[in-house]
């Protein structure tokens, strides 16, 4: 059978379906990129006061914010004057 | 793709595209020879790629790993598959292997694909990234990393929502989600074994606390913050942000301790430990970093040069053994330990430990020759049946071992050990032919 370039997706799609917890996951990611993005959009935050907002682990705002700075949704912004803590600004 | 094949025949198989696999593929195809490299990860490189700078001269890994890697990837004697496996090798007779070989799908078309990441962009899926051993997220559409070999997107199957974001904004129309796995058999003269070394899981240490204390990181973490091409823009704690200062290294992790099944020393981690200590001192030159060990083993031309070049510098050492980390509210870690010199048990406090893991050998040897013996030595790495006169040869005629895939060692003796591979597949080649 000739599957149409650009459109392969849709033959493995119903060829082999897409399982729950990938659908969750890309769920989950989604919702937490939004509330991360809105929060930045208010004002600069460092992971603290993310964490404090989202009511998220550190660890896991850590990861997903390091994760938007990489796809360049978010910018590093300045380290506090006891250099340990930068804070975080929306880049889009 | 089968159409890239010219033949089904050649006169090498390495398994494993490390430095060492890398470099003996180059010593025997530039000796006129054919050569197939099979690589299980999407690029080769192993785990050298992903180093920040080498000890004891510093240079930085990546420009010495990448122009190698294109001279392997560029020869016209090196077919590569990546992201493929080998199922089973059966000898027929000397100079005469069949080998079964099982090349996963990328669902990329590698000669199309530009490396442009608008895939990349486009993909809504985050999922650990591994080549950042997992202190960042990845997308499913992804290339490996900057500097991989080859440069191409991969689409990881097992996250993919099959969404079509990474197809629909392809310029290249390379994604290509029809591809099968392929399944080749192939005839050879000699097998080259070079599939590295695994590094030790710090899970199973778990008064170490890996995994539950989020600022217990492995080495590998910490050489990825240092490179320059690093998950976070500098080093950064993972349980909360915080610019560390207090940084401790735990030397000997799942190495030399016969309770978690390792006996031996792993051989590389005082001297990488070392390395990335003087590495931290320069990027972050307030910081205070201690390196708890039993014995610093710094054997090599250069190495204890390198270890007084790292105290002149502050690094502390401390001869002690750790008996248990543990967590501050602060997510500062308490390490309790034993301090060897002075006989007594002390705590100390710091702000992020490295746990220096060790090097294991890598089970799957074992599993490529059903119908051979290849013998494996006490701890489970490639036999090497003449260590001091022969050190390529294994128990199986005509199948060499190169690297790590024969016990720990560091990246000159793992060329030094591929060049000594390459030399018994020529002989073997020229020999039989
Ligand atoms: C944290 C850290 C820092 C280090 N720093 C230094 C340093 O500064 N200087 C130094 O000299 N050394 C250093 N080393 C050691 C160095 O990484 C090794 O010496 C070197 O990588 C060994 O190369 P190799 O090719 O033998 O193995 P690897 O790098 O492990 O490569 C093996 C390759 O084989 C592939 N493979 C495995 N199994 C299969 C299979 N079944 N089929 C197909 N392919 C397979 C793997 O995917 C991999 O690509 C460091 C190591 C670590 C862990
Ligand atoms: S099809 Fe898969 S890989 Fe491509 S964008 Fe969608 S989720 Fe990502």
């Amino acid at each position: 059978m000739e599957v149409e370039k650009g459109k392969t997706f849709k033959y493995l799609r119903e060829k082999k379906g897409v399982n729950q917890e990938v659908k969750d996951n890309l769920k989950h990611f989604t919702k937490i990129k939004k509330v991360i993005l809105d929060a930045l959009k208010e004002k600069d935050l460092t992971v603290e006061e993310l964490t404090q907002q989202l009511k998220m682990p550190k660890h896991e705002v850590v990861y997903y914010l390091m994760s938007l700075v990489k796809y360049g949704f978010v910018k590093t912004g300045v380290i506090d004057d006891m250099d340990e803590y930068f804070n975080y600004k929306i880049s889009k | 793709m089968p159409g890239k094949i010219i033949n089904n025949s050649f006169d090498a198989l390495v398994i494993g595209g490390g430095i060492a696999g890398g470099e003996a593929a180059l010593n025997i195809a530039n000796n006129g020879f054919k050569v197939l490299i099979i690589e299980k990860d999407l690029s080769i490189g192993g785990k050298m790629i992903l180093l920040s700078k080498v000890f004891p001269t510093l240079d930085c890994s990546a420009c010495i790993t990448t122009p190698k890697v294109s001279e392997i990837s560029r020869h016209p004697g090196i077919t590569i598959f990546t992201g493929s496996e080998v199922k089973n090798i059966a000898k027929i007779k000397e100079n005469s292997f069949e080998a079964e070989v099982v090349r996963n799908p990328r669902y990329v078309n590698v000669d199309d694909c530009t490396g442009c990441q608008l895939c990349e962009e486009a993909c809504p899926v985050l999922v650990p990234d591994q080549y950042q051993y997992n202190l960042v997220g990845r997308k499913a559409a992804f290339i490996p990393h900057s500097i991989a070999s080859p440069r191409a997107a991969a689409i990881d199957i097992e996250n993919c929502t099959l969404c079509g974001a990474c197809e629909k904004v392809c310029p290249a129309k390379c994604i290509d989600f029809t591809q099968e796995t392929e399944t080749y058999h192939l005839k050879i003269k000699t097998v080259v074994l070079a599939t590295g070394f695994n590094l030790f899981d710090p899970l199973k240490i778990p008064r170490y606390g890996f995994g539950q204390f989020k600022n217990v990181i492995t080495s590998m973490q910490m050489e990825r913050q240092l490179a320059p091409t690093r998950p976070f823009s500098t080093i950064l704690r993972p349980g909360d942000g915080k610019v560390p200062d207090k940084i401790a290294y735990v030397l000997c992790t799942g190495s030399r301790d016969a309770t978690i099944g390792n006996p031996i020393c792993s051989q590389i981690c005082c001297m990488y430990s070392i390395k990335q200590a003087q590495l931290l001192m320069g990027a972050l030159p307030m910081a205070d970093v201690t390196i708890y060990y039993i014995n610093i083993r710094s054997f090599g031309k250069g190495f204890e040069e390198f270890y007084d070049q790292a105290k002149g510098m502050g690094v502390n050492f401390i001869k002690g053994k750790i008996g248990k980390i543990s967590e501050t509210d602060k997510g500062n870690l308490i390490l309790r330990y034993e301090d060897i010199n002075e006989n007594i048990v002390k705590e100390t406090e710091h702000d992020m430990v490295v746990l220096s893991v060790g090097v294991l050998p890598n089970p799957e040897n074992s599993s490529f020759f059903p119908n051979e013996q290849l013998k494996l030595d006490p701890f489970n790495f490639v036999y090497q049946t003449d260590c001091l006169a022969s050190p390529a040869l294994t128990s199986i005629h005509g199948v060499f071992v190169a690297g790590t895939a024969s016990g720990p060692m560091d990246i000159p003796d793992s060329i030094l050990s591929a060049g000594a591979a390459s030399s018994e597949a020529i002989s073997y080649l020229t020999q039989k032919k």
